[in-house]
């Protein structure tokens, strides 16, 4: 997961959020952000990766819609609860939360967001040095990694016989050979933003 | 105990900047010896030898060296020392470093203290002060003092002031992957092809696949890789033709009909300015290399057109994207206490190396 978030770090385009009122470069999350977003994907002709929700009688709730993922630092989750009612829907108010993926926080608009504490962010890499938090939003058919046939990964475990002359210390390990490629660069976005 | 001890050596040719060794493990001690300055004997101002242990801290050394009475003497580099480090998790930077004043006219930025920088190293502008048109953008930079380097940007343009509040801060670990998204600096329309310069190493190869994503207010949005939004799924890539340069190469795109770059951005408000890009695309990616004799499986090397140094990674599939995931030390151009020595030694020098990780911390 970390050598394909540095990857697309480092290969995809981006985007700089504008729709906040921070007046940095980027500037914070605005709803106008997730809307120019989806809007690029959409015109490139992504894959969205859900179908929506349909809406429930139940008080509180919302419909979903189709949506793409976005993957954002756990760190912005105060910006997406200061969007609350403005755009953004808590996934404990979908009409079923148990259709909420385990690591998603809601939705805005056409984009349903994955958190992570190891989502990538830039320290103090902004236009006034604030942190630069890169959120990706990906369409279906974004990227892929490739795994060298018959070399797909290894879990290495050698007791402490086998691991040293002194038998002290065990060797756990997992090795594998893998590649990353973006197999369709219209359909990603780096969202970049501040908070 | 030396039972998980790794241990490796190498030399290099000093140009009297930092320089970063490559090796397969975050050293906690590092041996120099200066075999040009052994040869040449005694003569002012040069080191000998020099030795590094984590425990003093990054960024220091000890040093034997000339003084200026060409007196072998004990000495210490307090910066600009040796520094291990190790690139493998997103984007890290440095400290902030004051600037002192630009000059637009030739992209110069003048810092308060020595910035430590290297031709070839990677730095971002940030601050409340003058040329906010370009402010978070990675440039490389060519260093042409201790306290100065110029930028691939032109700031000589009628919207670019020489500023006030501004810092300039490294990019510790920039192109963790080949080939990577870059800023478009300047599009050169003269020629039949367009002609492209980037802020940073481009990292592309002859026959990649490109595709720009230039926002409207640049201008140039031709290029675009879905210039007709009446057809959409239709992208429009290139190819590149030629390299000229680390920072600039020709694409297959016509340069007819295609509006100048605009890069005379208006000063205010730049919050949420998104910059021209281009970016590698398809399958046609410069990821591993087909066997042509000599060394099989050659380690990928950045930058991709001149003065390339190898990563430690082996090779990748062709097609997919390489790593440059990297770890070692850097060895510093900083100066001793006691004399005026540098450690990286005098453009020429043949410097060998030797460096260590060691079992236990006793």
């Amino acid at each position: 997961m970390l050598i394909l978030r540095d990857y697309i770090v480092s290969a995809a385009s981006q985007i700089y959020a504008a729709g906040g009122a921070n007046g940095d470069n980027p500037t914070n999350l605005g709803v106008s952000d997730f809307s120019v977003v989806a809007a690029t994907l959409d015109t490139n002709n992504a894959y969205k990766f859900m179908s929506g929700i349909e809406g429930d009688l139940k008080f509180g709730t919302g419909p979903v819609r189709s949506a793409y993922f976005m993957l954002s630092s756990t760190e912005l989750q105060p910006d997406f609860d200061a969007l609350t009612g403005s755009g953004f829907l808590a996934q404990w108010n979908y009409p079923q939360p148990k259709d909420a993926l385990p690591s998603e926080y809601g939705s805005v608009f056409n984009i349903r967001i994955l958190v992570s504490s190891e989502a990538p962010v830039a320290r103090g890499a902004s236009k006034n040095a604030r942190d630069v938090y890169y959120n990706t939003v990906v369409g279906k058919q974004a990227v892929t990694h490739i795994n060298q046939d018959g070399y797909s990964m290894n879990l290495i475990y050698r007791d402490p016989y086998y691991s040293g002359m002194l038998a002290q210390n065990a060797t756990l390990a997992v090795k594998f050979a893998q590649a990353q490629a973006i197999t369709q660069d219209t359909a990603i976005r780096n969202l970049l933003c501040t908070l | 105990m030396t039972e998980y001890s790794r241990m490796v050596k190498g030399f290099f040719t000093s140009t009297g900047n930092a320089k970063a060794i490559n090796i397969p493990f975050v050293p906690d001690y590092v041996e120099l010896q200066n075999k040009t300055v052994a040869a040449a004997g005694p003569a002012a101002s040069v080191d000998f030898s020099a030795y590094w242990d984590s425990n003093m801290g990054s960024g220091v050394a000890t040093m034997l060296a000339y003084n200026a009475g060409s007196v072998l003497i004990a000495d210490f580099v307090a910066s600009q020392g040796i520094t291990p480090f190790q690139c493998g998790l997103s984007l890290q930077y440095g400290p902030q470093l004051a600037v002192a004043s630009t000059t637009k006219a030739t992209g110069t930025v003048t810092t308060a203290a020595p910035h430590g920088l290297a031709t070839g190293d990677v730095v971002i502008l940030e601050g409340a002060g003058g040329w906010p048109q370009i402010l978070g953008v990675q440039f490389t930079v060519t260093v042409t003092s201790p306290t100065a380097f110029t930028i691939n940007w032109n700031t000589n343009q009628a919207n670019y002031a020489d500023p006030g509040a501004l810092f300039v801060r490294k990019v510790l670990c920039p192109y963790l992957y080949l080939p990577g998204q870059n800023v478009i600096s300047a599009l050169d329309l003269s020629g039949a092809n367009v002609k492209v310069t980037t802020t940073t190493f481009h990292n592309y190869v002859l026959g990649q696949e490109i595709g720009f994503q230039i926002p409207a207010v640049w201008g140039s949005t031709q290029l675009n890789e879905l210039p007709n939004n009446t057809t959409p799924g239709s992208p429009v890539y290139y190819y590149v033709s030629s390299i000229q340069s680390n920072t600039q190469f020709t694409c297959t795109a016509l340069s007819a009909g295609v509006t100048a770059l605009n890069t005379n951005q208006p000063a205010a408000p730049v919050a949420g300015q998104s910059f021209p890009q281009v970016v590698a695309v398809g399958d046609v990616n410069s990821g591993g290399f087909p066997y042509s004799g000599g060394a099989l499986y050659p380690s990928p090397t950045f930058p991709t057109f001149s003065g390339g140094v190898p990563t430690i990674n082996g090779p990748a599939i062709q097609g997919a994207f390489v790593n440059n995931t990297s770890q070692g030390f850097i060895i510093g151009a900083g100066a001793g206490t006691n004399s005026a020595a540098i450690l990286v030694g005098s453009p020429g020098d043949v410097i060998f190396w030797r460096a260590f990780l060691h079992d236990g911390n006793f």
